[in-house]
């Protein structure tokens, strides 16, 4: 399970990603809920290597922190790190989720310096949080907004060429999606139905490209090294079997 | 009286209560019941009138190569198909481990092309080390049981029957180590056939694949016999062919499954133990099924008689079971005893009060089988799709009130006393072999599996007790981030009383047999061997029907199998 450019399950992501996460000491979950959010990744037709691999390097580099604090300036919720590091977006996606969760739809929210915009949307996306628009200009100055229609539904509007999943870190802007919202002229519109995306991943798998080796490692460091006392006892069966 | 008549209004007042069903040694004394998965398959194959043939059979004098064999149902087929080659007996092992197997198996989606069995005889062999499609609905492998996959060629070969004892004492031609099914290694997600009709009570794919092989393995000593012997060579004769089933042998990786299904497990106990209430609460016992209790507690002790195992704590409890049935049938046969209004709550009751778990489970499953009519609807809620989500609206007060009222079993173990935290579960870097350690001695207590609900439980519950309830839990769990999976497991749990192990899975005494037998009962496995603490064998699909006896009457007539001695022996 260790090359490039695999066919994997929906359920292999939940199995290594949920690990590689905790491969960065990541509390489990977090970890869950990491996984989930590649789930919806994969299912939309993204790579989740290439999504999530920055996210894990970040942490392992700590270059970004779970650290997260909360505060209402000018009546503006606000999520941000509390530490001079990028906020890791495993724990700004699940704070995110949370506050939506508790305040609905209606309500809106900034989580400022999230290293990866994307897994934010994606947490979004997997816990079906609908009728939200999310807006960003990242470092590279690339504008990109993402709107949650319906259940089915969702749609990216940039105009930038860079993929969205690659998009780096970002203040990062939730609220409401208004009724006749416009889209600028410069903009393009990229629209995904969830159920026919999910139909065409569940034939075919989902394509992992170079990054997965990567994820793979982090995934390994949940492993335990075997011994020959452990290869011999840990599973309690013997090395030869015959009757 | 009719089913149509029967009141089961008060069945809930029959219910046995999670703390009694849902602790370690009373689940690893389960039994199959009828509402068991593979009895449910057959069911269906019967009722349905699946079409079972061998298309293709490529193979050498040895019987190394390729066979497929494919089963056509109302709506689809799906194929076996099997790859067959010589190994060295020093390499033959159950384990997850190992690297070589006698037969390797894909249960395909459909009819494969040449491009698609091209493909799999690259993959299949090399099971975990292959990578498999959405097309591949199962990965399995078997090994010989060299014994009688020998002894039943060169007899048939002769145009004699396999020895008889040999048979019987084995019970199986092949035995499977390993079923793979929802999306490992590349296979097919469950969620791809989960609304297929066929696929959703739980494992039905995983199950057919296991059918499917024991056909092969009784086909296959059939064809080596033919090759052998030509016209001198004879079939099975049809009491040993229903007789023989399918090996398993089954380790770790079944306990992680089940902790980490705890909605799936409460869906299956709560169908069973509905069976049972629905049954307990019968005032006046429906037409036959007295008599069929009396009649199966007479092939119980003979199928008990035939359970024979090298393990010393199991062969102990075989012995003391094999008393109390015999009890039983002293007392069922008082009238005074059954006569009374609610006979299957006085056995119930009288079993409880006198006999070991063992004979209580076993005669769960015996009052349970003569009601299909009862109980068969509920094989259908025995499935769940629900993925468990955090509820960050939940209050803390309210959760602290959950773990109070549904947690006592974990809030009670004391967890600083060193027995109480003796063992952890890790994935070895052995080709993912899950293994049990023992703090202090085995190395990877880092990277234990989160298996320790009690454990966390517990952890939660001490900080809880000194947390205000005037914060939000979103706020808690953005403050103590490693509490959040245990939290959204309460949350997902409380409601279903039935889904947690209410024992410590971590203690110095804890058994893994235990699960492992647990949930091979509900698979519908039966002749329990435990080679250790840590695994077991178990026989699959003994008795159950051929795929030419599915339109037989009494095709579901095979609970607690027992190997009918053949003709030809008796005179």
């Amino acid at each position: 399970m260790s090359k490039s450019y695999l066919k994997i399950s929906l359920n292999e992501i939940l199995f290594y990603f949920t690990r590689a996460a905790s491969g960065v000491d990541v509390p489990i979950g977090l970890s869950e809920d990491f996984a989930r959010s590649n789930i919806w990744i994969s299912e939309n037709g993204f790579d989740p290597s290439l999504v999530s691999l920055q996210a894990l390097d970040n942490l392992d580099s700590k270059t970004s922190s779970l650290s997260i604090k909360f505060e209402k300036a000018n009546e503006d919720p606000h999520l941000f790190c509390p530490e001079n590091k990028l906020l890791s977006a495993l724990k700004a996606s699940v704070s995110c989720v949370d506050w939506f969760e508790v305040k609905g739809s209606s309500s809106q929210l900034k989580i400022s310096n999230v290293d990866s915009p994307f897994l934010v949307i994606s947490a979004l996306g997997a816990n079906k949080l609908i009728g939200l628009k999310v807006l960003w200009i990242d470092q590279d100055k690339n504008n990109y907004q993402v709107n949650f229609i319906d259940s089915e539904e969702w749609e990216i509007v940039s105009s930038s060429t860079n993929p969205i999943e690659l998009s780096s870190n970002a203040d990062i802007f939730i609220s409401p999606i208004e009724s006749d919202h416009i889209i600028h002229k410069d903009n393009s519109i990229k629209k995904f139905n969830i159920t026919e995306n999910k139909l065409e991943i569940l034939n075919n798998g989902v394509e992992v490209k170079e990054n997965w080796q990567e994820i793979y490692d982090y995934f390994s460091r949940c492993l335990v090294k075997s011994s020959a006392e452990s290869r011999a006892s840990g599973a309690g069966a013997g090395l030869v079997d015959s009757d | 009286m009719t089913t149509e008549t029967l009141t089961i209004d008060n069945e809930s007042d029959f219910m046995r209560s999670p703390e009694k069903v849902m602790r370690l040694d009373r689940m690893g004394s389960s039994f199959p019941t009828r509402l068991s998965f593979m009895r449910t398959l057959i069911r269906r194959m019967a009722r349905e009138n699946w079409k079972f043939e061998r298309t293709r059979r490529e193979v050498d004098k040895d019987g190394y190569g390729l066979s497929i064999y494919a089963v056509t149902t109302p709506h689809r087929t799906y194929s076996l198909v099997g790859f067959t080659q010589k190994i060295p007996d020093e390499m033959r092992t159950d384990r997850v481990i190992a690297e070589v197997w006698d037969a390797t198996f894909n249960l395909f989606d459909g009819v494969p092309t040449q491009d698609d069995i091209d493909y799999l005889a690259n993959n299949t062999p090399k099971q975990e080390g292959g990578r498999y499609r959405p097309s591949e609905l199962a990965l399995a492998r078997a090994n010989k049981s060299l014994r009688v996959f020998k002894n039943a060629v060169d007899s048939l070969s002769k145009g004699q029957q396999p020895d008889f004892d040999l048979l019987k004492s084995v019970g199986y031609l092949m035995r499977t180590s390993a079923v793979y099914g929802s999306g490992k290694f590349g296979c097919a997600d469950r969620a791809k056939i989960a609304d297929r009709e066929e696929c959703k009570a739980p494992f039905q794919m995983e199950l057919l694949t296991v059918y499917l092989i024991r056909w092969f393995t009784i086909d296959s000593v059939e064809e080596l016999a033919k090759e052998r012997g030509g016209k001198k060579a004879v079939k099975l004769n049809k009491t040993s062919r229903q007789f023989i089933g399918v090996g398993n042998a089954t380790g770790l990786g079944m306990a992680p499954f089940l902790l980490k299904h705890p909605a799936l497990i409460h869906n299956w106990v709560v169908a069973k133990e509905t069976a049972l209430a629905r049954v307990r609460s019968i005032e006046t016992p429906l037409e036959g099924t007295l008599e069929a209790f009396h009649k199966s507690l007479l092939q119980v002790s003979q199928h008990i008689d035939e359970w024979n195992v090298d393990d010393a704590l199991q062969s102990d409890r075989i012995l003391c079971l094999t008393d109390e049935i015999q009890a039983l049938r002293i007392w069922c046969e008082d009238e005074l005893n059954i006569s009374r209004p609610y006979p299957w709550n006085g056995i119930y009751h009288f079993v409880e009060d006198n006999f070991s778990l063992e004979c209580q489970e076993m005669i769960v499953s015996l009052i349970i089988e003569p009601h299909g009519l009862l109980v068969d609807d509920l094989a259908e809620t025995m499935s769940t799709n629900m993925i468990p989500k955090f509820d960050a609206d939940m209050s803390l007060a309210q959760l602290k009130e959950v773990v109070e009222d549904s947690y006592q079993w974990a809030t009670n173990i004391d967890f600083s006393l060193k027995e109480s935290q003796h063992h952890f579960w890790y994935y070895s870097e052995d080709k993912l072999e899950p293994r049990f350690g023992s703090k202090g001695v085995d190395d990877g207590v880092e990277q234990e599996m989160p298996l320790a609900i009690g454990r966390d439980v517990s952890e939660l519950n001490n900080l809880l007790s000194v947390t205000s309830n005037d914060i939000s839990i979103s706020e808690f769990v953005m403050m103590y981030p490693e509490f959040r999976h245990i939290i959204r497991r309460i949350q997902n749990t409380f409601l279903r009383p039935y889904s947690e192990v209410q024992d410590n899975l971590l203690s110095e005494s804890m058994r893994p047999i235990d699960l492992l037998r647990f949930k091979l009962a509900f698979f519908g496995a039966s002749k329990f061997d435990p080679k250790s603490d840590l695994w077991t064998r178990v026989s699959m699909y003994q008795g159950a029907p051929m795929p030419d006896q599915l339109s037989q009457p009494n095709y579901d007539s095979w609970s607690f199998p027992i190997a009918e001695r053949p003709n030809h022996i008796l005179k």
